[in-house]
Formats: C-alpha cells, sequence, structure tokens
C-alpha cells in the first residue's frame, strides 16, 4: 500500500482501504488520501478552508478582541451566586471545598470498588489516571480557567487549585482503601454530601431529616449485609425510622454543638441556584419516575389509570404554563392548610414551588423514557425469575430494573440536560437564575447598552460546560455497561 | 401475590388518608393586620423590580439599589425603625398582584401604575404616589421623527401586559395612526429589539426612555430623540392589599415622611441636630403623638436619618442616569410641582 501511495496513484480499491483508519498514514498522506483524493475534493477542501479560516479568524477577533468583557467581568460575583448575601459568601467557598472532598471520597471508593471487583473475576485492571479525567472534563476545565481568568485574583486560584487538589488527594487515599474500611469511606463521602449543604441552609432545613435517613438505611443495609431493597415496608420502616434516630441524635445531643443558622435556598440565586434547582429535581424526579413507569405498567386498573392519567397530563402541558400555575396558583391551594404547615414553618416559597413542579414535570417524562427501557427487557427474563420463586419486587429490582437503567441511560441522561437548561425558564417567574440576572446586569447604570451580546455569549457557555461534561460521562458509562452490544 | 395486594391496599389507604387531611384543612386565616404579622416576623417583605435602571436593580454586590428600593427602606424605618430589616422579592409584572393578594409580599413597590380598574378589581390600594410619570416614545435622531403622527405605519416596541401597551392602542387608534405592535417580556428585551432594528421607535415610561437615552449616548450608542409629547398619566407608587386599612397608613405615613421632610428642609444630615422652634416643624420630629397603629412618634427621624428625603432619595438614585428634577412633576407644590402632603399636626 505504501508503495501505491508513494506513486500517488491510487486505484478504487486502494481508495477504499485508504478510508479505513490506518495509523501507518502519515499526516500528508492522509491528506492526499482523504482530502486532495479528486480534482473537485481538492476544490471543496479549499472553499471549506477558507470559511473555517474565515470563521475562525472572526470568532477569535471577536472573543479576544472587539467582545466588551466588562459587563461579565465586573459581574461575574453577581451571575454565579446572584443575591447571596455575601457576608454569608464564605458558607458557597466552603460548601465547594466539601463537594470536592465528597467527590474525591467517593470517586476513589468507586474504583477501589471495581478492582476489588476485577480481581475477584480474575481480569485485569489499572486505573485511570486522574489527568485523563481532567481530559475528559475538558468543558467545565475551561470553564474554569474561563471564571479564574475573569475573576483575576489570587483567592479564587487558591480555591480552584485547592479544591481539585482535595479532589485528587482524597481519590487516591480512598482507591488505596481495604475493602472493609472503604464501607466507611463511602458513609463518609456521602456525610460530606450533605455537610456540604448543611453549611448553606444551616442546620434549620428538613433536608437533611431525609439524607440521614437515606444514609441510616443504607449503613443497616450495608453493615448487617442484609438486603433490604426488595422487601418494601422495612425500607420505608429504615428510612424514616433512621431519620428519626438522626432527628433524636440532632435534636438531643448535638443540637448545642452544630446547631447554626444558615441561607435557606429561597436566597440562593444566579448559576447556583440553576444548578441546585436542577440536580435537586433530578433527584426527586428520579424516584417518581420509576414509580410511574412501573404503575404506568401494573395489572391493577386504578393505578394503571392514575398514573396513565398523571403522565400524560404533564406531557401535554408546557413547562411554562406549569410553572405560571404553580407560581400563581400553588400558593392560594397550600396558603393556611394545617396538614401543609405541619410539615413546613412557613409557605411553600416561590423557588420551592418551582423546584417541585420541574421535579413533578421531569418525572412524568422520565417515566416514559423507563417505561421504553421497561418494554425493551425481555418478557422471559421476568418469567425466569418467577420460575425460580423470586417475589415480585425482587423480580423488579434484582432483575428487570438493572436492565432496564441500563437501557435508557442515554436517553435519562438527555432528560437531566434539557431539564438543567430548563432551569432557565424560572426567569419568567422572577427567580433570579443566571439569566434573569443578566437583566439585571443591563439594567445597571455603567452596562444598560454595553455587552448585551457578551453576556448572553457567557451564560451559554456555562451551559454548555455542564451539559457537554454530562453528556460526555453519559456516553463514557454506556461503554462501560456495554448498552447496545447486546 | 396475596401479600402484594395487602400492601398496595394499604399504600391506597395511606394515600387517600393524607389526601383527605389535605382536603379537610380549614382555612383558619385570622383578620390581624398584617402590620402585627410584619413587626412579629421584624422584616418588610417588598415586591420590586431588578431590572429597571434607576428604580430597582440587583447590583453586582448582590444587594438592590434604586428610587424604589429607597422606599422599602423608608417602609422598613418607619415601621420597624431600622432601614435594613427589608426582604426584597423580585416580581415579574404579570404576577405582582397576584403576590400582593396570596401573601408573599407586604408592599409592591414597582412601578405601578394607579389605575381606577386596578383599585376596583386587583384588590389593591394605592398610596401615595412617589414619581409621575408619562408615556413616551424614544427614535433615533437620525430618523427625523419629531411627533406622534411621524410614527404612522410604524413598528413599535412594547412591553406586554402593562397599561403602556393598553394607552398606545387607545391613542394611536384616536387619532388614526395605524401601527404595529411588537411585544415583549422585559424591558432588556424591549432596548435590544430596539437596537437591533426590530422597531422604529420603543413606548414606556418617559423616565426609562429617559435614563436609556443618556446611558446609550453616553457609551457611544447612536443619538436619540425622545419625543416630547406624553400620551398618558402614570402616577407610580406603592401599593398594599385591599381591606387593610392600619397597615396601608403605616405604609403611607412613612413615605410621606420623606416629602414633608424636604419641605421643612430637612435631610439625613441635619435632622438630628435641628434647633429650630417651629412647632410645625417639632410636631413632626416627635412633639406630638398622632397615634397612628405602628408608628411610633419618632417614626419620622428614623426615616430620614436613614433614608433620606424626597429629594436626596432622587438625587442619589435618578439624577446619575440623566433625569434632572428640574421641570418635571416631581418636585415640592412650593415649587411648581405635585408633591403635596397632608399637614403633620
Amino acid at each position: 500500500m505504501s508503495e501505491v501511495m508513494s506513486n500517488g496513484v491510487m486505484s478504487e480499491v486502494m481508495s477504499a482501504e485508504a478510508l479505513m483508519p490506518s495509523k501507518k498514514l502519515s499526516a500528508r498522506g492522509w491528506m492526499r488520501a482523504n482530502l486532495f483524493n479528486r480534482w473537485y475534493n481538492a476544490v471543496l477542501t479549499l472553499i471549506l478552508a477558507l470559511v473555517i479560516a474565515y470563521l475562525g479568524f472572526r470568532s477569535i477577533r471577536y472573543l479576544f478582541w472587539t467582545a466588551e468583557w466588562e459587563p461579565v467581568r465586573a459581574n461575574l460575583t453577581l451571575f454565579m451566586i446572584g443575591s447571596f448575601p455575601r457576608d454569608e459568601q464564605w458558607r458557597v467557598v466552603v460548601q465547594l471545598l466539601l463537594l470536592a472532598a465528597a467527590f474525591g471520597v467517593i470517586w476513589g471508593s468507586m474504583i477501589g470498588a471495581s478492582r476489588d471487583r476485577a480481581a475477584q473475576s480474575g481480569s485485569p485492571f489499572s486505573a485511570e489516571p486522574g489527568w485523563v479525567a481532567l481530559r475528559r472534563w475538558w468543558g467545565l476545565v475551561l470553564l474554569l480557567g474561563v471564571l479564574l481568568l475573569a475573576a483575576w485574583g489570587i483567592l479564587p486560584l487558591v480555591l480552584a487549585f485547592g479544591c481539585i487538589a482535595l479532589i485528587f488527594m482524597l481519590r487516591r487515599i480512598a482507591m488505596r482503601l481495604a475493602s472493609k474500611v472503604r464501607i466507611y469511606a463511602w458513609f463518609g463521602g456521602y456525610v460530606l454530601l450533605i455537610a456540604s449543604w448543611q453549611i448553606v441552609s444551616g442546620t434549620g432545613g428538613s433536608a437533611w431529616f431525609w439524607a440521614a435517613g437515606l444514609l441510616a438505611f443504607w449503613g443497616i443495609r450495608t453493615v448487617r449485609k442484609k438486603d433490604l431493597t426488595p422487601r418494601l415496608p422495612l425500607t420505608l420502616v429504615a428510612i424514616v425510622g433512621g431519620g428519626a434516630v438522626a432527628w433524636a441524635i440532632y435534636t438531643f445531643i448535638l443540637n448545642g454543638l452544630i446547631n447554626f443558622s444558615g441561607v435557606g435556598w429561597d436566597n440562593w440565586s444566579g448559576f447556583h441556584l440553576n444548578l441546585i434547582a436542577a440536580t435537586i429535581s433530578i433527584i426527586a424526579a428520579f424516584p417518581l419516575g420509576l414509580i410511574l413507569a412501573l404503575g404506568r405498567r401494573s395489572s391493577l386498573p386504578a393505578i394503571r389509570w392514575l398514573c396513565v392519567t398523571y403522565i400524560e397530563l404533564i406531557r401535554g402541558v408546557p413547562l411554562i404554563g406549569l410553572l405560571f400555575i404553580g407560581n400563581s396558583l400553588l400558593g392560594f391551594f397550600i396558603d393556611n392548610d394545617p396538614f401543609i404547615d405541619f410539615f413546613l414553618d412557613t409557605p411553600l416559597s416561590q423557588i420551592s414551588r418551582a423546584i417541585v413542579i420541574m421535579s413533578l414535570f421531569t418525572a412524568a417524562y422520565l417515566a416514559e423514557v423507563i417505561r421504553g427501557g421497561l418494554e425493551a427487557t425481555p418478557r422471559g427474563q421476568t418469567e425466569a425469575g418467577q420460575s425460580v420463586g423470586l417475589s415480585p419486587w425482587q423480580i423488579t429490582s434484582r432483575i428487570v430494573m438493572p436492565q432496564t437503567l441500563r437501557a435508557s441511560i442515554p436517553a435519562i441522561v438527555g432528560q437531566f440536560i434539557s431539564l438543567l437548561k430548563d432551569s432557565s425558564l424560572l426567569s419568567i417567574i422572577a427567580v433570579s437564575e443566571i439569566l434573569r440576572v443578566r437583566a439585571s446586569v443591563h439594567s445597571q447604570g455603567a452596562f444598560t447598552t454595553l455587552g448585551t451580546a457578551e453576556t448572553l455569549v457567557f451564560i451559554a457557555f456555562a451551559f454548555w460546560a455542564f451539559a457537554f461534561t454530562w453528556s460526555r460521562e453519559s456516553q463514557r458509562l454506556e461503554k462501560h455497561l456495554g448498552v447496545g452490544e447486546r | 401475590m396475596l401479600k402484594n395486594k395487602k400492601l398496595i391496599t394499604l399504600l391506597c389507604a395511606t394515600f387517600a388518608l393524607v389526601l383527605f387531611a389535605v382536603a379537610c384543612g380549614s382555612d383558619d386565616s385570622d383578620d390581624a393586620s398584617l402590620l402585627e404579622e410584619v413587626q412579629d416576623r421584624d422584616s418588610v417583605r417588598c415586591g420590586v423590580r431588578d431590572a429597571l435602571a434607576g428604580f430597582a436593580v440587583l447590583g453586582a454586590d448582590g444587594s438592590y439599589s434604586g428610587f424604589d428600593v429607597e422606599f422599602c427602606r423608608v417602609v422598613a424605618a418607619g415601621v420597624l425603625g431600622d432601614a435594613n430589616k427589608v426582604e426584597f422579592i423580585p416580581l415579574e409584572t404579570a404576577d405582582r398582584f397576584t403576590a400582593l393578594q396570596s401573601g408573599e409580599v407586604d408592599v409592591l413597590i414597582r412601578n405601578t401604575t394607579w389605575t381606577a380598574t386596578r383599585d376596583g378589581q386587583e384588590g389593591a390600594n394605592f398610596l401615595f404616589t412617589t414619581f409621575y410619570d408619562g408615556q413616551g416614545f424614544i427614535v433615533p435622531a437620525d430618523s427625523g421623527i419629531t411627533s406622534l403622527e411621524g410614527l404612522q405605519d410604524a413598528t413599535i416596541c412594547v412591553a406586554q401586559g402593562t397599561t403602556t401597551e393598553l394607552n398606545l392602542n387607545a391613542v394611536f387608534s384616536a387619532r388614526g395612526i395605524n401601527f404595529t405592535p411588537a411585544f415583549f417580556d422585559t424591558n432588556t428585551a424591549l432596548q435590544e429589539a430596539y437596537e437591533g432594528g426590530q422597531c422604529e421607535s420603543y413606548t414606556g415610561d418617559a423616565s426609562s426612555l429617559a435614563t436609556y437615552k443618556f446611558t446609550s449616548e453616553r457609551d457611544g450608542g447612536p443619538a436619540q430623540y425622545v419625543i416630547p409629547e406624553v400620551i398618558s398619566k402614570e402616577p407610580l407608587g406603592p401599593v398594599v392589599a385591599d381591606g387593610d386599612t392600619a397597615w396601608a397608613q403605616a405604609v403611607n405615613w412613612s413615605i410621606m415622611a420623606t416629602v414633608q421632610a424636604w419641605e421643612f428642609g430637612l435631610n439625613s444630615g441635619n435632622i438630628n441636630s435641628y434647633s429650630g422652634d417651629d412647632p410645625n416643624v417639632l410636631n413632626f420630629l416627635g412633639a406630638i403623638d398622632p397615634s397612628i397603629e405602628g408608628l411610633s412618634t419618632d417614626f419620622a427621624v428614623n426615616v430620614v436619618s436613614q433614608v433620606g428625603n424626597y429629594q436626596q432619595i432622587y438625587a442619589r438614585t435618578l439624577e446619575p442616569l440623566g433625569l434632572p428634577m428640574a421641570g418635571s412633576a416631581n418636585r415640592l407644590w412650593t415649587d411648581g410641582g405635585l408633591l403635596y402632603t397632608p399637614p403633620y399636626r
């Protein structure tokens, strides 16, 4: 083949071969084979190269010279955390550090667990070096770079590199732990996650109660080595009971030590709020969507029709419409209701209502996505489970669900990405998320007409960095689980 | 299988019980004045805008500032004695009255025009007008348009769901001027559409046109021309929910104190050191107790010393944006303006 190439003569067979990926071709040879193999391809290549060069030149000139980035630079904090009280800003900083720590511990534990699994099955295993992951997340790294450049200070720099160092340090430690100790590392990771929430919202909220309940449930399960998942009542008792124990420990023992007030999420805003609102909605929508999907396939007509009605009703209404309903009408329905007052000290705030609506909306779509996965799971799987005498819960949780979720990962992640982007719709009901912050920026005396396009470019870039990284991670997960290979 | 059905029955029963409990929840809203609630909470929830230059803007430091915002602080200073005890709640134009009715905000100071239908239908109670505005039109200076008749067959950008839209339709159809409206939700969107050439003119409150012209020309934008004719009356002021006299009076007198102080020549710098013997001024400073529920005798001193008088507020927020007080209706009645408060005695 190299002979043919050097002569510059190519038969039809050879050109077909040249199109196949081959490492032997030199850059020059590759170009000749793919870009200049016919006269019309050569012309096309030249024209396209000119167009790309022109667009590239204009983009670079715009980004680095003509664009007016001052509104973004001067309002960087505003874009990120909006009207979050500035004398409480340290809470967000600590939250970032705790999140980084939790991420490092959980990531390291995951690597350790898959190494153990590999050792058990005798297959080779090599941990992915940290820098490879950073390369994979280049979208986020780029965003971080842009933010650091715009912030231009020693403190943000220390914080950013502190977070990265924390992630990799704890990852390294956690991945080397023996499997017996690793259980506690998992716990540590989740406790850090809860702490990262509490440090901002204070200990007054009820989120930690549920988080502690889940943790307790999972703790009983792991330490006693008893899988509670197939037994629903026991699971619920474990979660609620765990929460109650956590509440009791907190109220009677720790209250004096760690009682501190914080900034509730009603006062969170900016991109911080976009990310939080999307994350909470995802976490809340997932179990609900799962239940709806199973309910839609239930053999009990009442449950089936309830689920069908819910799914079709929600999917038939645009998110904007639902947000308006939640914003304007929900307040009248649930105001002064003693039942709701029992659970909430204050009426549902605007942001809580918006997050509830977003979760309900996403759950309906997730239900359909998961139902698709359920349909794709062969009926024989259920029958096999029945034939060995498993209970319906065991069949669902042990046989059907793992296959269903694996099959629907791409669609689920797609739903989550669109939820993140949809969080900018909150601006129309006056929630100060990043797009609404932009309107405020351009009402400041200095920037009413300056850089109105640039702020949009910046916001789009911030959304892209997250959406792109999530999508890349989902692709990797698909590959890892072998979706589409069987 | 049987066990499973029992479980589902149990779940259904629980669910039904929960629904029942929710449905049976009696409405125990009381008739106590909002005033007590505000004092108990020790903070005033003030519905504002977050993106109207000069009136209410979320600044780079995450705090609100502007003309309307200052009056929120005035209410807090009057009712609670501390101008900083305000919680600012940004609201959209479309749901500002809903927020007021559902009790999400205590007072609405959000560039809201006092009209008969709003006073009647929206369950809103409009108080002392803090700013007299009017609807105007802005065009590029090089368009050569100098009167409303010049806008024949033009496309005009307008904010949706505001009195601005109604006025535009009414006045233009009465005068037989044909036009195409282009609707936008926010001021920023409106201005961007106008800059992008989507419309020949944009209409809005004369104040926002003036600040737009000023900042746009300052930043090197094309020269603008505000058509001198104003087609409407737009009295803007604080709004509270109907049927709560105590709260309405407390808010109203707190706000009027800024105008009264200006009339007396008192400002944040000199009010604490007043040494004159004018009985009217001494009354204002606390010599008499008018027994307005919720206001202490020295509420006016709190308002003026912590926030300032009307002129100071105006000079701080609107004048830097090219909106001079001279020539407008927003001057004292003694000076030919419309700011006139009931006597303090």
